[in-house]
């Protein structure tokens, strides 16, 4: 990849500069965590998915080490060691390097090597304002640095979770498909294997097995486990223990008992998937459809229209916010409310910047007990591209 | 460098042994010159042609940089080393040796895991209850990565093995593993199983040329020379 010029460095500073006296005014504190990142934390937190994209090494004592990937693990990560678990509302803004390894053919618009320029606001309790401010302060930035033409397209978790909520089906069900909601091919399948009659779930299951499996017991259905390893031979190894196969076959029996979902149902989870347009349009909808099935997910949509409105109080133009169910994100950590600013420019595939609620990533990078969050950040070199208008 | 085409094959052992049978059998004389312990080679009936002999791991990494025109190696090799191995290489041919799947393999006493949809339904509790994502033992990262990322699996880690993967799991050191296996014996012996929709590849060694070496005309018409020789 080839040095930048000194040129593009400084128009990279001057911008810099412009877009952290706006987060800074926002009331930011400017910080500057650690390049290099004990793996270990970091890819627990991101996943093998974006690990296969992230620069991880070991150094001269054996320890497993990254170049960050992203800012926001290790901005979490401080606010963790300044903090412990004392609750602490911090709101923090940086700009620096983060590094991704990019496969054959990725564009300019994809470097191996970018700047970052964000903020994470950890600790608020309203989240609605917090998300709100979060764009709108992302949105000045952007402006300031003299951007005058994008897109701002948003998701929300949170109405998909109370859409899942409102409708009849075990537990466990709701789990699985929340946990897949960033994988649409795997959520597709799953939800019409959930459509299909029991039987079919659950045939591959040995019959002497079946018949011991009780889902009100464990202590019934862990016998039943050992026996059948003992019949057949099978030696238990490893650190999954009989218990937990146990319970997972519980699982599997119940689900087999319980009723399948009804093709209504698979249409409106498909229908509410297939959302998109206009951000007010889109919410009103949803509460339509929902009432059709008379099913109530008041408070989700209620923070949705909340959100927009202190959205628009702060000068974000929500006629041209556009709503999209399946926006999806390729990092799994977002928990709630999303959004990405777009430009005509260089298009969706590479968005000028991104944000979104992330109230379980604290937890995951150390602390003991839940913060909510939420955070964005700008991808500096393609915002000045576009802004010194030589394309990508 | 030279404009000769540089043919890169595994320099010892059973791979170099049916290597050479197999160009002999397509009628090149494939062989070493001087020194039999040397590393330089060359094919009796054709000019223009360096023969590399070096270890098979590295034949991949030849390819991948274009140090090799043409190379014989395991496809489970070049797939692993090379990053969008199609835009890079384009295998030629099947030899008909070197056969062996890698796959995916779980302990056998995990009865209710089959496939890998069942392995992603147990990562979340797995989670829960060890306060950790279950481990992948394997020398196949990016393989590994791949093919997961295709089924839908991403709660897991990696745990890079470089030997004795399959007594991983009752080591405890990994809960599953993807590795390499012809017959299955070791599997078994080892407690493991391979899940239904498990085997990632049919993997055997392959002629294979590179696309980004320095292709000069004298490279090119020895490689249509090797081409035709092996009927392609």
């Amino acid at each position: 990849m080839a040095a930048e010029t000194a040129r593009k460095f400084e128009a990279l500073e001057a911008q810099a500069q412009k877009i952290m006296q706006v987060f800074i005014q926002a009331g930011h504190e400017a910080v500057s965590p650690a390049i290099i990142q004990p793996a270990g934390v970091f890819l627990d937190v991101i996943g093998e998915s974006l690990r296969a994209r992230t620069y991880v090494f070991t150094d001269p004592d054996g320890a497993e080490l990254c170049l960050r990937p992203d800012l926001t693990v290790p901005t979490c990560r401080l606010h963790i060691e300044r903090n412990g678990d004392a609750p602490a509302e911090a709101r923090y803004c940086y700009n620096g390097t983060a590094f991704r390894f990019q496969p054959v053919g990725a564009g300019s618009a994809h470097p191996r090597e970018f700047r970052q320029s964000g903020i994470e606001n950890i600790g608020a309790s309203d989240r609605e304002i917090a998300d709100a401010q979060t764009v709108a302060t992302i949105i000045e930035a952007l402006r300031a640095a003299g951007l005058a033409d994008f897109k701002l397209r948003i998701g929300d978790l949170g109405l998909f979770r109370a859409l899942i909520k409102a409708i009849e089906m075990p537990d466990r069900w709701r789990q699985l498909l929340t946990h897949l909601f960033w994988r649409p091919d795997a959520f597709r399948a799953e939800l019409h294997r959930l459509a299909r009659p029991a039987d079919e779930n659950f045939k591959t299951m040995a019959a002497e097995l079946r018949q011991g499996i009780d889902p009100t017991d464990v202590v019934r259905s862990e016998r039943a486990v050992v026996d059948y390893l003992s019949a057949n031979g099978i030696e238990a190894i490893g650190t999954r223990t009989v218990t937990e196969v146990a319970i997972n076959l519980m699982w599997r029996l119940a689900d087999a008992k319980s009723a399948p979902l009804s093709p209504a149902t698979v249409a409106l989870i498909e229908r509410y998937l297939a959302i998109a347009g206009p951000a007010e349009a889109a919410g009103a909808g949803i509460k339509d459809m929902l009432r059709e099935r008379g099913a109530a997910m008041s408070s989700a949509i209620n923070a949705y229209h909340r959100r927009l409105q202190l959205m628009a109080k702060l000068g974000v133009n929500i006629g041209q916010v556009e709503f999209c169910a399946e926006f999806g994100r390729q990092l799994e950590y977002y928990t709630g409310f999303v959004f990405e600013i777009v430009s005509p420019v260089l298009g969706p595939a590479s968005p000028l910047a991104g944000g979104g609620r992330y109230d379980d990533l604290m937890r995951a990078a150390g602390s003991n007990s839940d913060v909510p969050a939420v955070g964005a950040a700008i991808h500096t070199e393609r915002l000045l591209s576009v802004v010194q208008g030589d394309g990508a | 460098m030279t404009d000769k085409l540089i043919l890169a094959v595994p320099s010892k052992g059973r791979l170099m042994d049916q290597t050479i049978e197999q160009f002999a059998s397509a009628g090149l004389t494939l062989r070493k010159t001087g020194n039999e312990r040397g590393y330089r080679g060359e094919i009796a009936e054709l000019d223009a042609i360096d023969v590399a002999f070096i270890s098979a791991p590295e034949i991949a990494w030849y390819l991948q940089t274009g140090r090799a025109h043409m190379g014989v190696t395991g496809e489970d090799l070049i797939r692993e080393q090379i990053t969008d191995a199609d835009q890079r290489v384009r295998l030629l041919k099947s030899l008909g040796f070197g056969q062996a799947d890698v796959i995916v393999a779980v302990p056998d006493y995990w009865i209710d895991v089959r496939n890998m949809s069942d392995l992603d339904e147990i990562s979340a509790a797995f989670r829960r209850e060890h306060g950790r994502w279950f481990r992948v033992a394997t020398k196949y990262i990016n393989t590994t990565r791949r093919f997961f990322a295709e089924k839908g699996v991403i709660d897991y880690r990696i745990i890079e093995s470089l030997g004795a993967t399959e007594g991983a799991p009752a080591a405890g050191t990994a809960d599953l593993i993807v590795d390499i296996t012809s017959t299955g014996a070791t599997l078994a012996a080892n407690g493991l199983r391979i899940l239904d929709d498990g085997v990632i590849l049919k993997s055997e060694a392959k002629l294979v040329a590179s696309k980004t070496a320095d292709w000069s005309p004298a490279a090119r018409q020895a490689e249509t020379s090797i081409i035709r020789a092996f009927g392609l």
